[in-house]
């Protein structure tokens, strides 16, 4: 049954797919080249490249000065105050008028009461008498001279205030020229008055809660923005995957909370170092840490210093089982060995589970290897006559182990915290909490049996075997992954609604399961521009790649990620085959592939 | 750096103008150094400071008037919005409200002003902003009238 629902999912995913070919043929194709994408899908998120910024944005700001019928740079000026929510502004607008959603952010209109200066004034900020052709007066009307307007925007420049440069007047919030800042601004130093310019750009990705800057190390340039899901795992065309909710590396099924506080726990062995403590006492001669490993409190170290236990001070040997001779320190000690108890019971509990994160981790990173052995077995299998022409199957099947490996290495961490007292201490009673823990360990075991089972079938040398035994290796692929697919997706399940899910009063959320792998983003679309040459360079491109949409040449004409034409030729094979298949999953059942 | 100078200049010959125009008052340059000022401001009648004479130093940044001067209290004194220790002042328009418009003169304005208004929900001196916000106002006259008479009077004999 299970079966079934997952196959109708895929269908529907042909579908769409043959429903955009001709408009997302770049995306697409590139998708294809990538690792962990075995269909194409029409991406929620999009990556904004430093030549698509500008793009990126233009529709906001058409939106705003369409409705509100506003210059371009007061539409900025109101989306950077509402941090490029445009329904907000809608909201604001149809709420409170027009007057009021202007004044909050410091927008206004020409001030016709600008009264006609004398030949000279008084700049107030420097003092000094002005020709009226060397001062500038802003909307709200106040007039300062040029001088003193550049200083002032040069100062808000260097603070980072380029967003929201406000006029030199006491309380007089209104928002500067953009043109005037970037002419008097450009007359002094050019290069300030370009990153005035980035920092507007810039400003729909650094004030913007759906677009974040990619976290790759050094930077790529790029930002991601998600259409609705903020919870989501994301894949930059520079090739790194992220959580989008908190720019750490995608660690679904833990939520950023969790992750956040492994990560720091993993970091400085905590858990070590509090055993150590609470276990040991330095010697005070030598200084190495001893354990009482039993007896009374005089203890002595290898280095043959006798010391009290309890206070850690130098004794001499003499002693009975209660007392030191000439040493009294009197200290009472049930709730230290309390706490020693607590502490080793607790580093236990997270050498377990960090013992099974590192090898899951670590079974991955070998596992990559795998990926190399496999191509170069298949391209051996591809020369050999045969009745097989497509092992996309076995590069499939390697995908679908990456994809469960990783999954299942974050399930652990997931666990310590889900289960642990540290932040759901007061949620459950222990008794719930054993049931919920038996249930989710129970899921958790029968995928690591299968992602085993399939890490063992993946191992075979596929270029030694005969047909018959490639068949049958090939049905047993096919399964498991199914099946792991299935056991993933019912594990997330578990953790959203039954775990995460029943929390009283703490929220976690994490990033939807996707059994394909962490979503990339694709490229922007940038057709209705004219704007810079870049642009419009970019744009030649894609149509060059939509005339050709939907075949073997697609892939290759579009130069817009040459890091995954270096790829193996066989898996561009794999790809030819998928085109000319309408696309196929193989995690499918042999019989439905066996159909089309 | 021009500017600040050139500005500061202007501002020293107004206050050598306005000197009895404003007697509560009294700002000094450094005789050295035209970036740090002190004043001498009175207490504002009909509150606790009444009677004391409290000085004031400023040390000018480079940036003036663009940045804000920074001014704390020599004189100890018992405020809400002015640290007990360092005399550092919370006052919106020395921070986040600064205008370039303003000068150190009316600077001092705002400051007798905040000495007359405190503003007890953003405290520097928490017991004194303490005493306010429950109400104990005597509490707290008698304990600003207190410091005023040991640190900002002149001691008698």
């Amino acid at each position: 049954m299970e079966d079934f629902i997952y196959i109708s999912d895929s269908e529907e995913d042909f579908m769409s797919d043959r429903d955009s070919v001709g408009n997302d043929d770049v995306e697409d194709d590139d998708s294809l080249e990538s690792d962990i994408k075995w269909t194409a899908t029409a991406s929620s998120t999009k990556v904004i490249t430093r030549e698509s910024l500008l793009v990126a944005q233009r529709e906001d700001l058409r939106r705003v000065m369409e409705l509100l019928n506003l210059s371009e740079q007061h539409a900025r000026t109101l989306l950077i105050y509402h941090r490029w929510d445009v329904e907000k502004v809608f909201a604001v607008f149809v709420e409170k008028g027009k007057d009021e959603l202007f004044a909050e952010a410091g927008i206004t209109e020409k001030n016709c009461m600008i009264k006609h200066a004398p030949a000279a004034m008084t700049c107030e900020v420097c003092m000094e008498d002005i020709p009226k052709h060397k001062a500038t007066t802003m909307d709200c009307g106040h007039c300062f001279c040029d001088n003193c307007w550049t200083e002032h925007f040069i100062v808000k420049i260097n603070e980072g205030q380029s967003r929201r440069i406000t006029c030199m007047a006491f309380k007089c919030t209104a928002i500067c020229d953009e043109a005037i800042v970037r002419n008097l601004v450009s007359a002094r130093d050019a290069d300030l008055a370009e990153r005035f310019e980035r920092f507007l750009l810039e400003s729909y990705i650094e004030d913007n809660q759906r677009v974040k800057w990619c976290p790759s190390v050094p930077h790529c340039g790029n930002a991601i923005r998600v259409e609705d899901e903020k919870f989501c795992e994301v894949e930059c065309t520079c090739g790194v995957q992220f959580c989008f909710s908190c720019s750490s590396e995608a660690h679904s099924p833990c939520s950023c909370l969790m992750w956040e506080l492994w990560v720091k726990k993993c970091r400085d062995e905590s858990e070590t170092v509090n055993w150590i403590t609470v276990n040991t006492k330095s010697c005070p001669k030598c200084h190495k840490n001893v354990e009482k490993n039993g007896g009374c409190n005089l203890v002595s170290c290898i280095c043959g210093q006798a010391f009290c236990w309890l206070c850690g001070g130098a004794t001499g040997r003499d002693h009975t089982w209660t007392s030191i001779a000439g040493h009294s320190c009197g200290r009472f000690k049930d709730d230290q060995e309390a706490q020693a108890e607590r502490a080793k019971r607790d580093l236990y509990r997270y050498m377990h589970y960090h013992n099974r994160y590192k090898a899951h981790t670590d079974s991955f990173k070998l596992e990559s290897k795998l990926k190399e052995t496999i191509q170069s077995q298949i391209s051996t299998l591809e020369d050999q006559e045969s009745d097989f022409k497509d092992f996309s199957w076995l590069t499939n099947g390697l995908n679908r182990l990456f994809r469960s490996r990783r999954v299942l290495s974050y399930s652990y961490p997931f666990a310590f915290y889900m289960f642990g007292e540290d932040l759901f201490g007061d949620e459950m009673t222990p008794a719930e909490r054993e049931i919920k823990q038996n249930l989710f360990e129970d899921q958790q075991q029968q995928l690591e049996v299968n992602v085993e089972k399939l890490s063992k079938v993946l191992e075979e040398r596929y270029d030694l075997l005969d047909d018959d035994k490639l068949k049958q290796l090939r049905m047993e692929l096919i399964n498991l992954s199914v099946i792991i697919d299935t056991l993933c997706k019912s594990m997330y399940e578990c953790i959203e609604n039954d775990l995460l899910g029943s929390l009283q009063l703490a929220t976690h959320r994490i990033a939807a399961y996707k059994s394909k792998g962490v979503e990339r983003a694709s490229e922007l679309h940038v057709w209705s521009t004219k704007e810079s040459s870049s642009i419009s360079c970019l744009q030649t491109d894609s149509s060059i790649s939509a005339t050709v949409g939907g075949t073997v040449e697609v892939g290759r004409s579009s130069s817009s990620s040459p890091d995954f034409e270096s790829g193996c030729p066989s898996r561009k094979r794999a790809k030819r085959e998928a085109l000319g298949n309408a696309l196929f999953d193989l995690n499918l059942p042999a019989e439905v592939i066996d159909k089309s | 750096m021009q500017a600040s100078r050139a500005r500061l200049f202007k501002e020293y010959k107004e206050v050598q103008r306005e000197k009895v125009a404003d007697p509560d008052i009294q700002l000094v340059c450094d005789d050295t150094n035209i970036f740090k000022w002190t004043a001498l401001v009175k207490g504002p009648s009909e509150t606790p400071y009444e009677g004391g004479v409290f000085q004031l130093a400023f040390a000018v940044p480079e940036q003036y008037p663009l940045q804000p001067p920074q001014v704390r209290f020599l004189t100890k004194i018992f405020h809400p919005n002015v640290h007990f220790k360092t005399g550092e002042i919370c006052l919106d328009i020395l921070k986040t409200a600064w205008s370039p418009a303003w000068t150190l003169q009316s600077v001092c304005r705002a400051i007798i002003a905040l000495m007359a208004h405190p503003e007890a929900d953003s405290p520097l001196n928490c017991d004194s902003g303490n005493l306010l916000r429950s109400g104990d106002l005597r509490g707290y006259q008698s304990m600003a009238r207190m410091y005023t008479k040991l640190a900002a009077m002149p001691k008698k004999g």
